[in-house]
């Protein structure tokens, strides 16, 4: 009896030093909400805030950059619930939560949330709702996002067809999370290919079909097998990690990673990388919300329309800077399609083809955008069908693209 | 000169209580050192945690849903899979009858919903969700009473069989595969109509799902059934020994397939409960409740009424911890299972030195 008292008197103890411990460091974070004044940003993440790279590392990234653009104060204007999986009522709960909050903008990062945030929009119309990668959206307080990554993933490929015409190997080689099942790999894998075509109209893109958005194993698999088998000399990737560019340099071809400048993890194989800067949108979104000066009814309008779809134009994507390892010229070459997609002269999709010389000159002619079927989509000289990629119906792969 | 361990004389309530109580505070202080380390308040923490986030709330009541949301389904599996373990089967496939369960309530749903009047829809909701997990839990104890089968074994693998068909639905479009949404190019769960979900008895702004009233109802039946008939004795006497049992003259082999089945639609039903509220499939429609449950059940040392008590807080613990974590930037959503983690191991750990002691063992005799 008198041990069991013993420990309960040393529990005790523990308990209270443990309390006192706390006075010095005070209270951070449980104050938020109260700022009715200031906005609340409300996320939420089907992975950890905390994580370190990947998807949820970079939306996190973007909206805490966006609010410090904004110099607003992401420890206590910010609340997050992360870790909610893709099903309606876990995703609607975690809307109650940030609301209960005072959240007044919530983003949702993961397509399967769609359902639920296009049913919260309507539950609380006092919120705004932004829904990244989604179509669904309405024309007050909810929105969907994304961006033109085949815009960079274009430049990229410009990268990679000048480095196939140095290196005289027309094959070039693409691991690709899906390849038509969704609009986004497609324009991705379209688009890089187009880049390739317009330095090198010889080389062909072969690419390998993950079946997932991240699986390091078969990434790295996948791309020794581009290279081994098929015989690729650059290795461009849609999938999280920067295993196919090490895949590269320990093979000693050449790479385009995607997501971030994968330079790092392959220096001596990476060229250049299609990569995203999400707190271009984010920072946006927040100033929109803001204007909306508490009616959030108003965000659509403000936003100038429910689907947001920046490119190179606004810098949401773009080309990482060039490395040593890239064909003379490059440089040059990137700028100048850079600056005639950024004006609005020309776009990816469309019925004029680029050509560009191995000294970096570009010119343009007339041409239709053909896929590898045969099937014309868009006549010689006709508008880009960004569209395909915004609505999610583009399902082909140009010419010039095969799927091993 | 070394250790061994006694048997303690039998523990009264009020102490036993004491020390489980205990166990979870010092699992609280490790937490809270955690969360020291990571430069947050652990009172600020828990305060929120154990509130739910619903002080300063100004929609409360929807966390209070959102709660029972989370607490039904776990209450309902604990005491489902404690049916199972107190005749020591060791049914570990908790989450694959109630991934089975839930896709049988959504082809209900989806299917016959549209045709039939809510309430038929509702019950044959219940009663398919109940059948398919209930076959798939009595396919194992059969081939356990046939062929001796490991059933830990068999009803573990099993998940991943029901989890991958579950996935195989959720991302193969097709024009078979009603649980999808034809209009979306990309694969999306078909959510339910209105009359496929659940009625709600309204106090104000609060609304009470039904679920909740018959889960507490099925819990009283579970005790009564377990303590006052004869069904109830014969799954403790194949409990403690088969072979007790068998000389008493009862059909084993028939008390473990009757039993199995039983705690399998309950599992069944749960999910039923669940799916009817939730009003649409997810690949994530467990809510890890198959192995939670199994956590609360033994918690609960497979007492029912003790496993509702139990339900109701790993269910604060798990939903507090989210809305906790939501206003401190440095706490993720992991941080509820890893103090789950370590309160299941301290409480197990007391439970230990409640049953027994340990002794020096001394020269010449024990002490």
């Amino acid at each position: 009896m008198k041990k069991f008292l013993a420990l309960i008197m040393a529990l005790a103890m523990t308990l209270s030093l443990a309390a006192c411990g706390d006075a010095g460091t005070a209270s951070s974070g449980s104050a938020s909400g109260e700022q009715t004044d200031e906005l609340t940003v409300g996320a939420i993440y089907i992975n950890s805030k905390n994580d370190t790279a990947g998807y949820t590392f970079a939306h996190h990234s973007g909206i805490v950059g966006g609010m410090k653009d904004l110099g607003l104060d992401p420890e206590k204007q910010l609340v997050i619930v992360d870790e909610v999986p893709e099903d309606k009522q876990q995703v609607l709960a975690a809307v109650d939560t940030l609301v209960g909050q005072g959240a007044d903008i919530i983003f949702g990062i993961s397509f399967g949330y769609i359902d639920a945030m296009s049913e919260a929009a309507e539950t609380y119309p006092d919120v705004i709702f932004s829904h990244g990668t989604g179509y669904l959206s309405n024309d007050t307080n909810f929105n969907n996002y994304f961006g033109r990554a085949y815009q960079a993933r274009y430049l990229a490929g410009i990268a990679a067809g000048l480095k196939s015409l140095e290196t005289g190997n027309n094959n070039v080689g693409y691991v690709a999370a899906y390849t038509t099942a969704y609009a986004e790999t497609a324009s991705g894998i379209n688009g890089f290919a187009l880049g390739v075509q317009a330095a090198n109209p010889d080389a062909k893109v072969y690419v390998k079909n993950l079946g997932a958005w991240a699986d390091e194993v078969n990434e790295k698999a996948y791309a020794e097998e581009l290279i081994n088998t098929f015989n690729c000399g650059v290795i461009s990737q849609h999938c999280d990690s920067a295993q196919p560019q090490i895949a590269a340099q320990n093979a000693g071809v050449f790479g385009c990673g995607y997501n971030s400048d994968m330079t790092a993890d392959a220096p001596a194989a990476h060229l250049t990388a299609a990569i995203w800067n999400w707190n271009v949108y984010y920072a946006t979104a927040m100033q929109a919300a803001i204007d909306c000066a508490g009616d959030a009814s108003k965000f659509v309008e403000k936003m100038g329309g429910s689907a947001y779809y920046g490119g190179l134009k606004e810098g949401f994507v773009d080309a990482s800077p060039l490395t040593e390892n890239c064909a003379a010229n490059t440089d040059k070459a990137i700028e100048t399609v850079k600056k005639m997609i950024v004006d609005g002269e020309w776009d990816v999709f469309s019925g004029v083809k680029l050509s560009i010389a191995a000294d970096g000159t570009v010119t343009s002619a007339d041409a239709a955008l053909v896929d590898n079927a045969g099937n014309e989509i868009v006549a010689a000289g006709g508008p880009s069908v960004e569209d395909g990629v915004i609505t999610g119906t583009m399902n082909y792969l140009v010419a010039g693209v095969e799927e091993v | 000169m070394g250790f061994h361990i006694v048997k303690r004389d039998a523990c009264p309530l009020w102490k036993k209580a004491c020390f489980y109580l205990l166990a979870v505070l010092a699992a609280l202080v490790v937490g809270g050192l955690l969360l020291l380390a990571m430069g947050v308040n652990p009172l600020a923490y828990y305060s929120r945690m154990f509130t739910m986030g619903m002080v300063g709330n100004k929609i409360a009541y929807k966390a209070f849903e959102n709660y029972l949301k989370v607490f039904v389904p776990l209450a309902l599996t604990s005491v489902a899979l404690s049916l199972a373990f107190k005749m020591r089967f060791w049914n570990i496939g908790g989450e694959g009858q109630f991934i089975l369960g839930s896709i049988a309530a959504a082809a209900v749903a989806l299917k016959l919903g549209p045709a039939l009047p809510g309430a038929v829809t509702l019950i044959l909701m219940c009663l398919a969700a109940m059948l398919a997990a209930g076959l798939y839990g009595v396919f194992v104890a059969a081939l356990k009473v046939r062929f001796g089968t490991n059933e830990t074994l068999m009803t573990l693998m099993l998940n991943y069989v029901a989890l991958y068909l579950l996935m195989f639905f959720g991302d193969r479009k097709a024009d078979w595969n009603f649980f999808l949404q034809e209009q979306s190019a990309r694969p999306v769960f078909q959510s339910f109509a209105e009359f496929a979900s659940f009625p709600r008895i309204m106090f104000g702004k609060f609304g009470l799902n039904i679920c909740v009233i018959l889960t507490f109802a099925v819990g009283a039946l579970v005790y009564v059934y377990l303590k006052y008939t004869k069904h109830g004795y014969e799954i403790s006497v194949v409990g403690d020994s088969a072979g007790t049992a068998h000389y008493a003259g009862m059909k084993v082999n028939a008390i473990v397939l009757r039993t199995v089945f039983l705690s399998a639609c309950l599992i069944g039903l749960a999910a039923a409960f669940k799916v009817g509220t939730a009003g649409v499939l997810s690949t994530a429609i467990t809510d890890d409740v198959g192995w939670t449950g199994i956590i609360v059940a033994w918690l609960s040392q497979l007492n029912t009424a003790v496993i509702f008590v139990v339900s109701a807080l790993i269910s604060m613990l798990h939903y507090g911890s989210v809305a906790a974590a939501a206003t401190f930037s440095r706490v993720d959503s992991s941080f509820a299972n890893m103090l789950q983690g370590v309160i299941l191991f301290l409480v197990l750990t007391a439970d230990f030195f409640i049953r027994f002691r340990i002794v020096r063992t001394q020269k010449g005799g024990k002490k």
